[in-house]
C-alpha cells in the first residue's frame, strides 16, 4: 500500500470524525435537554434559561386552544395537586391535547419561570386516575340522602363476575376492600382497557334515589399500573 | 387456541435445536460420514418453518374469528368498518409487540428455509454452519416469545368476556394504525430486519469454517439487497404514514422509533458496497464481515428501541425488564462473536486492499463506509442518550449533522462511478465529468432561481429577523444540497447514455435496445446507478420540503363563504358534514374550493374522525399535490368562539422525495433480481 495515500486517508477520516463530533457538541449543547419533573424545575432557582424536557399532566381548564400562542399549566405526571409550571406553546397543537393529558414539553424556562416551547408530544390520556380524595363505598353510603344527585368521585373494587354488557340497569358492582358494602353501577360507555374482576377503579358520577351509582367516567386506579 | 399456538411455537423451538445439533455434529463427523446428519439439519429447518407458520396461522384465525379469549386479540383487534376492514383484521397480527415478534420469527424461519432450499444440494461447510447460526437466532426469538409479556397466546382475564363471547372492556387497534401505509409499514420493515440475519449468519459461518473466499458473499449479496430494499420501503411507508396521518405536516422527525429503523438502513448501505469490493476486488473483507455483524446488531437495536420502551417516544411500547436484558444479551453477544471471530481469523480475512490514491474508487468506497458508520453510530448515540441519563436531542442536532454529512455523502456517491480503481487519472476523469457537471450546473441554476423567488421568501416568513448573513449555513446547505443532488442525477443519466452508446457500438444494437440490455443484463451495476439517480432526486426534495415549509394557522367563521389565503392559494369554505358509522365512529368533513391566481386548483376536504371504541380523535388531512409543492390542509377543530381552526402548510418539492423514493426502489429491485445460478461449493 502506498504510504502517502494511507496517511492522507487517515487524515481525511480524522477530519470527518472531528467535524462530526464538533457539530454534535456545538449544536447539541444548545439543543439537547435533560428530562426533569415539574416539581424539580419549580424548586430549582437556577432552572431559568436552561433547556429542559418536562413531562407533566395538563391542569384541567388551564388552557385555551383559541389563544395564540397557546398557554396552559402542567403539574407532576399523575398528580392532582402540587406545584405547577405555566407553559407558553408556539407550535401546532396535537389533536390529542386536552385536560389531564400527559404532555412532554421541550423548551426553555424564562426569567418569570414560564416554560416557552415549540415542541410538545402528547401521550394518550391516561386510563389511570388517582384514588386520592375519592370516597370509599362506606363513606359514600354514610353520607346518607344528602349525597344523592350530587357529583362525587368514588373508588372501589370490581366485584367478581359482576361485569355484564351494556344495556341493563347495572353494568358492574363495586365494593370496598373485603367485599362489603357494595353498590351497583350504571354505565353505558366503554370500560377502560385492562379492567377486570378485583380491579380498583375510580368513578365519577352521582348516586341516584334507587341507590345505583350513575357513572359518567370509569378509570382504573393508578395503583393498578 | 392458546394452547395450540404455544404448542406450535414449541415444535418450532425443538426443530431449531435439532437442526443446530445435527449441523454441528454432522460437521464434526466429516463431510462423508456426517452427510445424513447434515441433511437432518436442513430438513429440521423446514420443521421450524412449519411450526412458526402454524402458530401465526392460529393467531390470524383468532383475529378473523375475533376470539377475545386471547388478550392480544382483545387489545389489538380492528374496529374498522370501511372497505379495508378485512385488511386491518389481518394487520392486527402485527399491530402490537407480541404479534410483531412472532411475525419477525416467522419471516426469519422463511429466510432460513429459503437458504436451506437453495443450499441443500450443495451442503458446503459455510452454508451448513450459517444455517446453524440462523436457527440459533431463531431459538432466541422463540424463547423471547415465551416470556409472558411477549406471548401472543396469553389468555384474557375471564371477566373481560361476556356470555356471548363479546368483549366487555374497551380495547382495539390504535386508530392511528388503521391506515393502508401503516398496515404495510411493519411487515416490510420486518422483512428487512429478518433478512439482515442472513448476511450475519453467513459472515459468522465463514469465520467458523475459515473460508475467506467470496463464496459466502455471492450466496448472500442478493438476499442482502432484498432485505435492504424492504428496509427502505418500510422507512418510506412510515414516512408517508407520518405525513398523511399524524397531521403535523412533516414526514421525518428524528423520533427514536424512526431512527431505530434508519440506523440499520445506513449500515446496510455500507455493507452492500463492501460486498461489491469483496466480490470484484477481493478487498474490504473485514469490513464486510463486521458490517454484516453491525447490521444485524442494528436490526436488533431497532427492535429493542421500539419494543423495550428504553427510550421515551410517542409510540414506544410498554417497558419490560426481561425482554430488555434478553435483547441486550443478543446484541452484545452478536457483537462479541463478530469481534472475537474476526480477531481470531484476522490473517485469512486480510483483503487485497490497495489504496494507491485518495481519488481512487477504493477510497470512495472506504469513505462511503466511514460516513455511513459514523452517521449510524452518532444517531444511535443521540437516540439512546436519555436512556443513560443524558440529554434528549431534538431535530436541530440531528439536522445539523445530517445536512453536511448528507451533502458530502451524496457528492461521493455521485462521483464514485466515474473514478478508477487504484488511482484516478485527471486527464481521463475530467472529460468524463465535463458533461454531467455542465448539466448539473444548469439544473442547479434553475433550482437556485426557485430558491431566490420562492424558498428564500418562505424562510424570511418563518424567521422574520433572518438575513443573508445570519442564515449563511442554512443558505449554503440549501444551495450545495441542490447542486450535489443535481450532480447525482446528471452523472447517473450520463452513465446510462454512455453505457448504452458503447454497447450499441460493440454489439451493433440500436441505442434503446442497448440501453434496455444494459439495464437488465448488468443488473447490480445499472440498478445501483438508478438508485443513485433516485437519491439525487430525493436530496433535492429534502432540501425544499425540510428547510422551507410555510406553516400558517388561521381561524375562520364557520359559515359557507368564509375565505382565507395561504401562500397564494385562496380557500373558500363551502360547507361541512358529519356522519356516524355503524361502529359509532363519527366522521366530520369540511369542504373548501381552492384557487390560485383566480384559477381553480380543486377542492380540499380535510376532516376528523372520532373513534368511539378507542375514545380517540384522528385528523383526516387533505393534501393537494403539485409538481413544485404540496398544499397540506388540516382541520384542527372548532375553537371556543365556534370558529373553524385551520392549519395550512406549503411543502415545497415534497413530491420529489416520493418520486425519487420510487426510482430508488425500482433501481434496488433491479439490482436485487437473483442470478440464474448460485455458486457451488468452492
Amino acid at each position: 500500500m502506498n504510504k502517502r495515500a494511507r496517511m492522507r486517508l487517515i487524515g481525511v477520516t480524522a477530519i470527518i470524525l472531528i467535524s462530526v463530533v464538533a457539530i454534535v457538541v456545538g449544536v447539541g449543547a444548545g439543543d439537547g435537554s435533560y428530562s426533569r419533573s415539574v416539581s424539580d424545575v419549580v424548586g430549582d432557582p437556577e432552572a431559568a434559561g436552561e433547556r429542559v424536557r418536562v413531562t407533566g399532566t395538563v391542569v384541567p381548564g388551564s388552557w385555551d386552544k383559541k389563544s395564540s400562542p397557546m398557554k396552559f399549566d402542567i403539574r407532576d405526571e399523575g398528580a392532582t395537586e402540587g406545584p405547577q409550571i405555566s407553559v407558553v406553546y408556539y407550535g401546532g397543537v396535537p389533536s390529542t391535547f386536552g385536560d389531564e393529558v400527559t404532555a412532554i414539553i421541550t423548551g426553555t424556562v424564562n426569567s418569570d419561570g414560564v416554560l416557552e416551547s415549540e415542541d410538545m408530544i402528547t401521550k394518550c390520556p391516561s386510563k389511570y386516575e388517582s384514588a386520592t380524595g375519592a370516597l370509599t363505598i362506606a363513606d359514600l353510603l354514610a353520607e346518607g340522602d344528602g349525597v344523592i344527585g350530587k357529583s362525587v368521585r368514588v373508588t372501589g373494587f370490581v366485584a367478581s363476575g359482576s361485569i355484564v354488557p351494556p344495556g341493563g340497569a347495572t353494568r358492574f358492582v363495586i365494593t370496598d376492600e373485603g367485599g362489603s358494602p357494595s353498590v351497583n353501577v350504571f354505565y353505558d360507555g366503554a370500560l377502560p382497557e385492562g379492567m377486570a374482576d378485583g380491579s380498583q377503579v375510580v368513578l365519577g358520577g352521582l348516586l341516584d334515589e334507587q341507590g345505583v351509582f350513575d357513572a359518567v367516567s370509569v378509570s382504573l386506579s393508578d395503583t393498578e399500573q | 387456541m392458546a394452547n395450540l399456538g404455544n404448542l406450535f411455537m414449541g415444535v418450532a423451538l425443538v426443530a431449531a435445536f435439532v437442526s443446530i445439533a445435527a449441523l454441528v455434529w454432522g460437521r464434526k463427523m466429516g463431510a462423508k460420514e456426517g452427510e445424513g446428519l447434515t441433511n437432518i439439519g436442513y430438513l429440521a429447518t423446514y420443521g421450524v418453518l412449519v411450526g412458526v407458520t402454524s402458530s401465526i396461522a392460529v393467531l390470524t384465525a383468532a383475529f378473523v374469528s375475533e376470539d377475545f379469549r386471547l388478550e392480544y386479540v382483545a387489545m389489538h383487534h380492528s374496529t374498522d368498518v370501511s372497505a379495508l376492514a378485512w385488511v386491518y383484521k389481518l394487520a392486527a397480527v402485527w399491530a402490537g409487540r407480541e404479534g410483531s415478534l412472532l411475525f419477525w420469527a416467522w419471516l426469519l424461519s422463511m429466510f432460513a428455509a429459503y437458504v436451506a432450499y437453495k443450499r441443500m444440494s450443495v451442503t458446503d461447510e459455510v452454508s451448513n454452519m450459517s444455517l446453524a447460526v440462523l436457527n440459533f437466532v431463531q431459538v432466541f426469538f422463540l424463547v423471547a416469545l415465551f416470556i409472558p409479556l411477549n406471548n401472543p397466546f396469553k389468555l384474557s382475564p375471564e371477566s373481560w368476556i361476556g356470555p356471548g363471547g363479546e368483549l366487555l372492556i374497551r380495547g382495539g387497534m390504535n386508530p392511528l394504525l388503521q391506515h393502508w401505509a401503516m398496515t404495510l409499514h411493519p411487515p416490510t420493515l420486518f422483512v428487512g430486519y429478518a433478512g439482515f440475519a442472513v448476511p450475519f449468519a453467513f459472515a459468522i459461518g465463514a469465520l467458523i469454517v475459515n473460508d475467506s473466499s467470496k463464496l459466502w458473499v455471492e450466496i448472500v449479496d442478493r438476499i442482502t439487497v432484498f432485505a435492504w430494499l424492504f428496509l427502505g420501503l418500510g422507512n418510506g411507508l412510515g414516512a408517508v404514514w407520518a405525513y398523511v396521518v399524524l397531521g403535523w405536516g412533516g414526514y421525518w422527525a428524528w423520533d427514536p422509533v424512526e431512527n431505530a429503523s434508519f440506523i440499520p438502513w445506513l449500515t446496510g448501505v455500507a455493507l452492500l458496497h463492501s460486498f461489491t469490493v469483496y466480490r470484484r476486488r477481493g478487498g474490504f473483507k473485514k469490513w464486510a464481515v463486521m458490517l454484516s455483524v453491525i447490521c444485524f446488531v442494528g436490526v436488533l437495536l431497532g427492535t429493542f428501541i421500539v419494543r423495550s420502551g428504553v427510550v421515551q417516544s410517542v409510540h414506544a411500547f410498554q417497558q419490560d425488564e426481561l425482554s430488555f436484558w434478553w435483547f441486550l444479551a443478543m446484541m452484545v453477544g452478536s457483537m462479541l462473536v463478530g469481534l472475537v471471530g474476526i480477531t481470531y481469523r484476522s490473517e485469512s480475512f486480510k483483503g487485497a486492499d490497495e489504496f494507491d490514491s485518495l481519488t481512487s474508487k477504493e477510497s470512495s468506497y472506504y469513505f462511503n463506509n466511514v460516513l455511513m458508520l459514523v452517521a449510524a453510530v452518532v444517531i444511535a448515540a443521540l437516540t439512546l442518550s436519555p436512556a443513560f441519563g443524558g440529554k434528549t436531542y431534538g431535530p436541530a442536532t440531528y439536522d445539523a449533522i445530517a445536512r453536511p454529512v448528507g451533502i458530502l455523502y451524496v457528492f461521493i456517491m455521485a462521483v464514485c462511478p466515474l473514478l478508477a480503481w487504484r488511482k484516478t487519472d485527471g486527464s481521463v476523469f475530467w472529460p468524463k465529468i465535463k458533461w454531467p457537471l455542465i448539466a448539473a450546473g444548469a439544473v442547479t441554476a434553475a433550482l437556485a432561481y426557485l430558491w431566490w423567488t420562492v424558498l428564500w421568501p418562505i424562510h424570511l416568513f418563518s424567521n422574520p429577523n433572518a438575513n443573508v448573513l445570519t442564515s449563511v449555513t442554512h443558505t449554503w446547505e440549501a444551495l450545495i444540497g441542490f447542486a450535489v443532488g443535481a450532480l447525482a442525477i446528471t452523472v447517473s443519466v450520463y452513465l446510462f447514455i454512455v453505457g448504452a452508446q458503447r454497447r450499441a457500438l460493440a454489439k451493433e444494437e440500436g441505442f434503446f435496445k442497448a440501453l434496455g440490455n444494459l439495464i437488465f443484463k448488468a443488473r447490480t451495476q445499472s440498478g445501483g446507478y438508478l438508485t443513485h439517480l433516485g437519491m439525487g432526486i430525493i436530496v433535492i426534495g429534502l432540501v425544499g420540503s425540510s428547510m422551507f415549509v410555510k406553516d400558517v394557522r388561521i381561524s375562520i367563521p364557520s359559515e359557507p363563504g368564509a375565505e382565507f389565503e395561504v401562500g397564494g392559494y385562496d380557500f373558500v369554505f363551502t360547507g361541512s358534514e358529519e356522519r356516524t358509522l355503524p361502529n359509532n365512529d363519527v366522521v366530520s368533513t369540511l369542504h373548501f374550493d381552492v384557487s390560485r391566481d383566480g384559477r381553480p386548483v380543486g377542492t380540499a376536504a380535510p376532516g376528523q374522525v372520532r373513534y368511539f371504541k378507542q375514545d380517540q380523535t384522528r385528523l383526516h388531512v387533505y393534501v393537494i399535490v403539485e409538481l413544485l409543492r404540496d398544499v397540506f390542509v388540516v382541520f384542527e377543530g372548532f375553537n371556543e368562539a365556534g370558529e373553524i381552526q385551520m392549519n395550512v402548510k406549503i411543502n415545497p418539492l415534497i413530491s420529489w422525495v416520493w418520486f425519487g423514493f420510487g426510482v430508488t426502489i425500482i433501481g434496488t429491485s433491479i439490482a436485487m433480481w437473483p442470478r440464474r445460478k448460485l455458486p457451488a461449493a468452492a
